[in-house]
């Protein structure tokens, strides 16, 4: 004899499988949603790869009144073009034209003040909004240098130590390691990694539930020799294919992307082999098993297929809830995190791509935080199917 | 056969049923006839031990739908008001799930499938999707459902509606059949005409309580009155409400 759960899974599977909506989605999501990742991490990296490889480029309006600030701008790798004199708006247009970080303009009267040892002016014009930031910064502190280096000569030339110049000396060690920061970007994209949990079987549950209310065919299915666990389990299961397929397909086609993308360009890790990603989707089929295990719970509720989306649409939104707020108030990884299901998914991944090695108890965590709650509700769900109260709305 | 006895029912201060009593027996097609609201879907719901009662006893084939249901609903064809088709599935695959459910083997499913659909006339629409069935298509997949795992015992809820006159005649031959098997078939049904042709028996139900019991002429001599359906009205006891 089959089992009953068995009877009710396959035929729930076979009636998703003919709504070809469902399945166009699914593998849509499943393709495109890594896919995009990948394209955005593609971006950032040939972004910041190309400004290594180019160096800097910067318009200098009157470079021949300063050649040895020109010799040592070009030694220091920035492409200098000399401009025509132009005026603001001409400035202007060049920097919306993003072909240049900024534009230097040495003022006519340089030379005169440069040698009479005043002030000589150089004007930087630059574009804040623009993402050249970083690259203006080295522009001005190679100008900063080069100003120091003419005062440390002039002092020298009256025989004042430099170093009175120097008050204080700041040295920069930055702590931040390639993985470190890639634990930050990677952590973003991790976050939407698990989303399809949280929607791709949101279709099924609410049809096999609210959906065969509707079509009233509920009471006929509640009139046979299976009890009402056994029908809640093998909708349950069911509606959970899609979501568990669909997270798994991903989680594989983003791993493929991160390990072929050169991330260590942007500083950034991802340090996750195919055996540690197939324990990750281990770990994560309870999250699909409990998104569907609350919109079941929540769906059979409904009179109606729409009724059932509406209500059960807010459950869709819960999941980004505590990784929104870990991220807002800047939390670092503790083990409770493991302890919240689609958090501790993210924190898992996020520190395995970081560090590689985390040991089992996350693992575990992961796996439990989301099979009893969802276990939990499919026995709140059975034990509503079965009440009178249920009976008499069906 | 199926015993019900004094049988009480309420929904918070509604009494569903007030005291329901009969006997169905095996071999004999029992005609429910009850205006709306009489408390007939209740009754049936009661019967396969989806609803609880309040009081009396029921037993179904000698058990309790409320100590075994699963026993009782193995035995026990219900067809509801609803056909509870699925648009997606064949009829085939649709009859294949049901006869699952009923801890039927897939290679006796097989012929039965065969057998309930040559007996209702419907071979065309085995094999099609139930989306865009017509009514008569619609209940006679449902009442291939209710006859296929040969149920002892048969709640059918007005089961000739929307059947035209080729299908109603089926419909009457595979109740015949029934019959000559020795099942044990209730029919609720408002057909005068189905009751005097087909029934041994009718159980008379008014405000949730059985009115009369007995064969159509026994109700029309009781009631002094030569038409079933004069006869009805007189032991409902108003005109109110007659579908």
């Amino acid at each position: 004899m089959k089992s009953k759960i068995r009877i009710v899974f396959l035929k729930e599977l076979r009636e998703m499988l003919r709504e070809r909506r469902t399945l166009a989605f699914l593998l849509a999501a499943s393709l495109m949603y890594p896919a995009i990742i990948g394209l955005l991490l593609n971006q950032m990296i040939e972004r910041n790869t190309r400004t290594e490889r180019e160096g800097i480029e910067m318009v200098v309006i009157g470079g021949a009144k300063a050649p040895t600030l020109m010799a040592q701008l070009r030694e220091r790798s920035v492409t200098v073009t000399e401009a025509a004199p132009m005026n603001e708006d001409a400035i202007g247009e060049l920097l919306r034209a993003k072909k240049t970080v900024a534009v230097l303009r040495v003022t006519d009267d340089y030379v005169a003040n440069y040698q009479a040892m005043r002030p000589a002016r150089l004007e930087l014009w630059f574009d804040s909004s623009t993402e050249s930031g970083p690259q203006r910064r080295d522009v001005e502190d190679i100008l900063q240098a080069y100003s120091s280096n003419i005062a440390s000569a002039r002092l020298l030339a009256h025989g004042v130590s430099p170093a009175t110049l120097s008050p204080i000396e700041l040295q920069r060690h930055d702590t931040g390691t390639n993985a470190s920061r890639s634990a930050m970007v990677i952590g973003g994209i991790i976050g939407i990694l698990f989303l399809p949990a949280f929607f791709l079987n949101l279709s099924a549950a609410v049809d096999s539930t609210a959906g065969e209310r509707e079509r009233r065919s509920l009471e006929v299915l509640m009139a046979q020799p299976a009890r009402s666990w056994e029908l809640v389990v093998g909708k349950w299961l069911a509606a959970s294919v899609p979501s568990l397929l669909g997270v798994t397909l991903i989680l594989c086609v983003a791993h493929a992307i991160l390990r072929w993308l050169p991330l260590e360009e942007i500083g950034m890790s991802w340090n996750l082999g195919w055996g540690e990603l197939m324990l990750v989707c281990l770990v994560t089929v309870p999250l699909s098993l409990l998104s569907s295990a609350l919109f079941i719970g929540l769906a059979m509720n409904a009179k109606t297929f729409k009724e059932a989306q509406t209500t059960v649409s807010f459950v869709t939104i819960l999941p980004v809830i505590p990784g929104f707020v870990i991220s807002f108030m800047e939390l670092k990884t503790a083990t409770w995190m493991y302890l919240v299901p689609m958090l501790s998914n993210q924190t898992l991944v996020k520190e395995l791509a970081k560090t590689g090695d985390i040991g089992p108890l996350p693992f575990v965590l992961t796996f439990l935080c989301a099979l009893i709650p969802a276990l939990l509700v499919v026995a709140f769900a059975s034990w509503r199917m079965k009440s009178e109260k249920y009976v008499l709305g069906v | 056969m199926i015993e019900v006895h004094d049988v009480r029912k309420a929904f918070g201060a509604v009494q569903a049923l007030g005291g329901v009593s009969f006997t169905a027996r095996d071999g004999q097609i029992t005609a429910l006839l009850g205006p709306n609201g009489a408390g007939k879907t209740t009754l049936l719901r009661t019967l396969v031990g989806l609803l609880k009662r309040d009081h009396g006893s029921i037993l179904v084939g000698g058990v309790d739908p409320e100590q075994d249901p699963m026993a009782v609903r193995r035995n026990i064809g219900f067809l509801t008001d609803q056909f509870g088709l699925y648009e997606r599935l064949t009829t085939r695959e649709y009859l294949h799930y049901f006869g699952e459910l009923n801890d039927m083997q897939a290679a006796a499913l097989r012929t039965r499938i065969g057998e309930v659909a040559e007996l209702l006339g419907m071979e065309d629409i085995l094999d099609r999707r139930a989306k865009g069935f017509s009514q008569g298509q619609r209940i006679k997949v449902a009442l291939a459902r209710t006859l296929l795992h040969r149920p002892r015992h048969l709640l059918l809820d007005e089961p000739s509606r929307g059947l035209d006159v080729m299908s109603t005649r089926a419909l009457r031959t595979a109740l015949n059949a029934l019959r000559e098997d020795g099942s044990c078939v209730i029919m609720a049904t408002h057909v005068m005409q189905e009751v005097t042709h087909l029934c041994d028996d009718v159980i008379v139900i008014a405000k949730g309580h059985t009115v009369a019991q007995g064969s159509p002429e026994e109700l029309c001599r009781r009631t002094g009155i030569t038409n079933l359906e004069d006869a009805f009205v007189s032991l409902v006891g108003t005109e109110e409400g007659i579908a």
